[in-house]
């Protein structure tokens, strides 16, 4: 689909989340372009994962729309599994799959979802896992791979469905400090290609260098948004300069 | 000593080709135990598949609810009434015996084996199937690929039990007339009227069964570990 330059890629209006009783997400407006590197940052227990999987439905928003490329994903008669084809996700735990090798993680999508030869699944998934630097990998199994080897794999996994957007859900977190750096320079790599992009983290130095904008979610909502600069270095919310006291 | 043991053999194995009931009566057994254990497995993976959904999603209520009777119905029932029901009752008309039989102990085998899939499939991190449903795949295709090949390399042990436990079951298959190992070793001591070398007999011949299959199994088990690094 081509997407109109004016449209956002994704379009979120008035979301809720409530699990049971309790109101997750309240109101949520916000509008995603292609080419954003949007990053979502906040206190732990705001919101922060509720939103980004709402994004794809792996949670099931009890209030709003979201439209992704124009079309309104939560109808109930839109096929979610097409849509999620062209939103790669990243987990917190990497979440390879480990009874296969590297390359049939990267390339079962690929082959059962759009069809593609095995000569060609291949193919693409070893560019990609080249640029990572893990192309020697590829016959081995997830859990003979370090922490920041098996995220570079996930990312490149969603990679290899060629999707329209990327999100992440804190993808250093669960990493030893020495690895964090190799995840990350592989986000870059792709902010530079233009990707788009949402990423929760708590990354703050790396948000201030590749986001075009940073949102705060504070109590389920989004309280603050700006681009990194004026975020960082101005931000005018109480409640985001008291965040960023304790974490910068 | 010897000329009595030789008599016993000559008796229980030898004279009118005795040895052919047991030959057959294994054969039978056998053949209703591979049967019944392929329609457990199917039984129980739909059963297994159902119930693990409804645990994790609360989804398929109503299959679900179905699926709880029909496991403690037949969990709590004797697998010889359930197959006496089924002969003379749901299929009174039956001619041949082989088929109620693969039917009854598969019915029977697939509520054990629905509860093994089931703690099977929840043994699986819930990451697994998020990670296939992101990139596209749905719900039934991610449990395909993904986690079924994850719970069954769990569960293997677990069936191969169940394999063994059905094995020996199946020796109630006398009670609707079948001439299973069992039965056989029955008609052999009618005729002789001793029933110390055909109880023996038979009870080896299912104790050689049991320990092959363990053999196979184990050796299964370390080729799976192998596998897995
Ligand atoms: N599956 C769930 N059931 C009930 N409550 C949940 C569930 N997932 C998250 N929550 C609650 O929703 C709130 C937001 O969680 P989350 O989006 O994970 O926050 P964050 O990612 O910002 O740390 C938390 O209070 C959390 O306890
Ligand atoms: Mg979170």
């Amino acid at each position: 689909m081509s997407i109109d330059a004016e449209k956002p890629l994704i379009q979120v209006k008035g979301l809720g989340k409530a699990f049971g009783q309790v109101r997750v997400l309240k109101d949520i407006n916000v509008d995603i372009r292609k080419g954003d590197v949007v990053f979502v940052v906040g206190p732990s227990g705001s919101g922060k994962s509720t939103f980004l999987r709402c994004l794809n439905r792996l949670e099931e928003p009890t209030e709003g729309k979201i439209f992704f490329e124009g079309v309104d994903i939560l109808d109930r008669k839109t096929n979610i599994d097409e849509h999620r084809q062209k939103m790669g996700m990243v987990f917190q735990t990497f979440n390879l799959f480990p009874h296969m090798t590297i390359l049939k993680n990267l390339t079962i999508a690929p082959m059962k979802l759009q069809h593609k030869s095995r000569e060609e699944a291949e193919k693409t998934a070893m560019e990609l896992l080249a640029r990572v630097g893990l192309a020697d990998r590829a016959d081995a199994y997830p859990n003979q791979l370090s922490g920041g080897q098996k995220q570079r794999i996930a990312i490149v996994r969603a990679l290899c469905m060629k999707p329209d957007v990327m999100l992440f859900d804190e993808p250093t977190s669960a990493l030893d400090p020495e690895m964090v750096g190799e995840v990350l320079g592989v986000m870059r790599e792709l902010a530079r290609e233009k990707m788009t992009m949402v990423v929760v983290t708590h990354e703050m130095g790396f948000a201030r260098e590749i986001a075009t904008r940073v949102m705060f979610m504070e109590g389920g909502n989004f309280v603050e948004e700006a681009p990194p600069e004026e975020f960082f270095g101005n931000p005018k919310n109480e409640r985001l300069k008291n965040f960023l006291s304790k974490v910068l | 000593m010897w000329e009595n043991f030789s008599e016993a053999i000559y008796l229980n194995f030898i004279k009118d080709d005795r040895w052919k009931y047991y030959t057959d009566g294994l054969k039978v057994t056998l053949t209703i135990t591979l049967f019944a254990v392929l329609l457990g497995v199917a039984i129980g993976l739909v059963v297994g598949i159902i119930r693990a959904t409804h645990e994790r999603t609360h989804k398929l209520k109503i299959m679900n609810f179905l699926c709880g009777i029909y496991l403690t119905v037949i969990r709590g029932t004797p697998v010889v009434v359930q197959l006496m029901i089924i002969y003379y009752i749901i299929l009174a008309s039956a001619r041949n015996k082989i088929p109620v039989a693969i039917l009854a102990f598969g019915i029977n085998s697939g509520a054990y084996v629905a509860e093994i899939f089931r703690s099977g499939i929840m043994s699986i991190d819930n990451g697994q199937m998020e990670a296939g449903r992101s990139l596209g795949f749905n719900y039934i295709q991610t449990m395909w690929y993904v986690v079924l090949p994850q719970a069954f390399k769990n569960v293997l042990p677990a069936l191969c039990n169940e394999f063994i436990a059905l094995l020996k079951e199946t020796s109630v298959s006398g009670y609707i007339a079948l001439q299973d190992l069992t039965k056989a070793g029955d008609i052999v001591r009618s005729r002789t009227f001793n029933p110390f070398f055909p109880l023996f007999t038979v009870a080896a011949i299912y104790l050689i069964c049991v320990i092959v299959l363990t053999q196979c199994i184990k050796l299964l088990e370390r080729r799976l570990r192998q596998s897995e690094h």
